[in-house]
């Protein structure tokens, strides 16, 4: 009997979309921690004591998508998926890792715990990023996913979910762009 | 806490007991080994046992080339740079640390720089930077508590930046560790207490934290039924073998379990005030014990209940509440034995922290890596109001 040693086209197509969904969350997570430190104390406060420029990559391992983001004023940028010099990395072990935390599956802090990631650079720069991705996921999420995610889900105030309600709506073509691109590039990587 | 995944290791060749301390050459020889590096500090030379180690290379066709005993009470970049040069122009072949905690970290960081040639460790912080393939490395302790003789993770600081580098890769494992009970007869009752005391906290934050799983609890269990049955022997029968290696086997076992499951709460916030107010690290964890655990009840309180048996509670007409109130209540009774044994401290102030440093700890314990692990969400001011009980 012999047998294919490269994955099936099924499977490659199965990657694909894995892919997809993976860079459309991290670009819409890229985007959402712009939004986020514009117009939510908790993450000022948080990002308040990081040193200014600091940048931090997030990103699937081997060659999946990335972002970088950088610490400017009281503010987070988006800096996007291209290559940057970074003191943090917080990187996926593999898509499938990735996938369960962009789909409300799992937590940052489980994805620490199940070894679902790797970090490169000082630990303490990493709890603090940790914690400011917890801030973004609590307004991405609905509370019914942040309740399974999260060891203590944050207790809304109305104001709050107005923000959270804007950021969601800002975070749309966001979104769709973020998809087009993956595609087209996709498509352009095949051909 | 669902264990829907866990991840276990424990490459670490293992020769525990009497005379163990004799295999060295035979083990050097097995890892191909001719000319290792002796790295250890100034009061294991003092101590006589750097001397109880030479001995057993009489007659043997390995020799040291080298031995290394500038190592501080807290590593650092410096010192392990200094360390790698006396190896590389000594020709060394192997590393051997013979020491406490600090320097298993060191003789892990001199295997970083000189397996990965490189003179910035700044580069290589955080989780499987270093590569390898490293160089055979054996590792003797001389405490039963920091269990770093089978971990994976090195802490050291960098001296110009001010930061603690953590390294984390399974290839800062030792090849061998060996256990033997010469090593730790001399241990003073206060410093047997308190290493007793961390082996515990890492048994017992094993058995709480989130990556908890089946393969950790058994050594978790095992290292707490240890402890229980030796350590206060060890601590006011210092010469007693069969209690040393006991502890020594503890302290071991509670490494894998939470090398594995990682620690919590307890372990931030003794990181921190040692950091902070130099409070030892054993002691630091005895005396937030009992606080960490009470914080996690409402999260933990299952697997807190879990450890009575291990710990010889009996456990009958008790709902989980009150078994894990009685584990805590435990903890609480082994503090006390200990501070009767030899006058351990029971609260931080007796432990040199000033109240003004609470705040400080505090930050510092939120950002501390072990907060990921801890089953309740942990932060500073959390952190803040445990401080100040155990103040």
């Amino acid at each position: 009997m012999t047998y294919a040693l490269q994955p099936s086209a099924a499977a490659q197509r199965k990657y694909s979309l894995k892919r997809t969904v993976a860079s459309v969350s991290l670009a819409a997570f890229g985007a959402a921690f712009e939004l986020v430190s514009r117009h939510v104390p908790a993450m000022q406060e948080e990002i308040a004591g990081w040193d200014e420029g600091r940048r931090v990559v997030i990103g699937v391992l081997p060659k999946g998508p990335k972002i970088t983001i950088e610490k400017k004023g009281n503010r987070i940028v988006n800096l996007g998926g291209d290559e940057f010099k970074a003191d943090l990395h917080i990187l996926f072990k593999n898509m499938d890792s990735a996938l369960l935390i962009f789909t409300g599956r799992l937590g940052a802090d489980g994805a620490v715990a199940e070894n679902r990631v790797t970090v490169w650079g000082n630990n303490g720069h990493a709890m603090q990023a940790t914690r400011a991705m917890q801030i973004v996921q609590s307004y991405l999420f609905p509370m019914f996913i942040l309740k399974n995610t999260f060891k203590r889900p944050p207790d809304y105030t109305f104001s709050q979910r107005l923000v959270k309600m804007r950021i969601m709506g800002a975070l749309t073509p966001h979104m769709i762009l973020a998809s087009y691109r993956s595609t087209n590039q996709h498509n352009g990587d095949d051909q | 806490m669902s264990n829907a995944y866990f991840e276990f290791s424990c490459p670490v060749r293992i020769l525990s007991g009497r005379a163990a301390l004799a295999n060295l050459p035979y083990e050097l020889r097995q890892l191909g080994a001719k000319k290792p590096m002796i790295v250890t500090d100034k009061g294991i030379v003092k101590a006589g046992l750097l001397e109880r180690l030479m001995e057993v290379f009489v007659g043997e066709d390995i020799q040291p080339c080298a031995v290394f005993d500038e190592t501080p009470p807290d590593s650092s970049d410096k010192v392990v740079d200094a360390a790698a040069k006396l190896y590389l122009k000594n020709g060394c072949d192997a590393l051997v640390a013979l020491g406490g905690g600090s320097v298993l970290d060191t003789a892990k960081g001199i295997n970083i720089v000189v397996s990965e040639e490189t003179d910035d460790l700044l580069e290589l912080q955080g989780v499987d930077r270093v590569q390898g393939p490293m160089e055979p490395f054996i590792a003797i302790p001389t405490t039963a508590g920091t269990g770093s003789e089978v971990t994976c993770v090195a802490v050291i600081s960098n001296v110009d930046a001010g930061v603690k580098m953590a390294f984390v890769s399974n290839r800062l494992y030792p090849d061998v560790a060996i256990l033997d009970p010469v090593m730790t007869q001399t241990v003073p009752p206060k410093i047997t207490a308190a290493t007793g005391m961390d082996a515990l906290t890492h048994a017992v934050e094993a058995v709480i934290c989130l990556q908890k799983n089946p393969v950790s609890d058994s050594f978790a269990f095992a290292a707490i039924r240890l402890i229980r049955d030796n350590l206060e022997t060890a601590v006011t029968k210092g010469s007693s073998p069969d209690a040393r290696i006991a502890m020594a086997n503890a302290a071991l076992l509670a490494g894998i379990a939470f090398s594995n499951s990682m620690v919590g709460n307890i372990h931030a916030m003794a990181h921190a005030c040692g950091g902070v107010a130099h409070v030892p690290h054993g002691v630091a964890n005895s005396i937030l014990m009992p606080v960490g655990m009470t914080f996690n009840l409402p999260k933990a309180a299952g697997y807190i209940a879990q450890l009575c048996e291990s710990m010889g509670i009996s456990v009958e007409g008790k709902d989980e509440q009150a078994r894990a109130k009685a584990a805590i209540d435990w903890v609480r009774d082994m503090q006390k034995t200990m501070h009767k044994a030899c006058g351990l401290p029971m609260k931080l102030s007796d432990a040199g922290v000033k109240e003004d440093q609470l705040e400080t700890i505090a930050t510092l314990a939120a950002d501390d890596g072990a907060v990921t692990y801890n089953p309740e969400e942990f932060t500073r001011e959390d952190a803040l109001k445990l401080l100040k009980q155990a103040f």
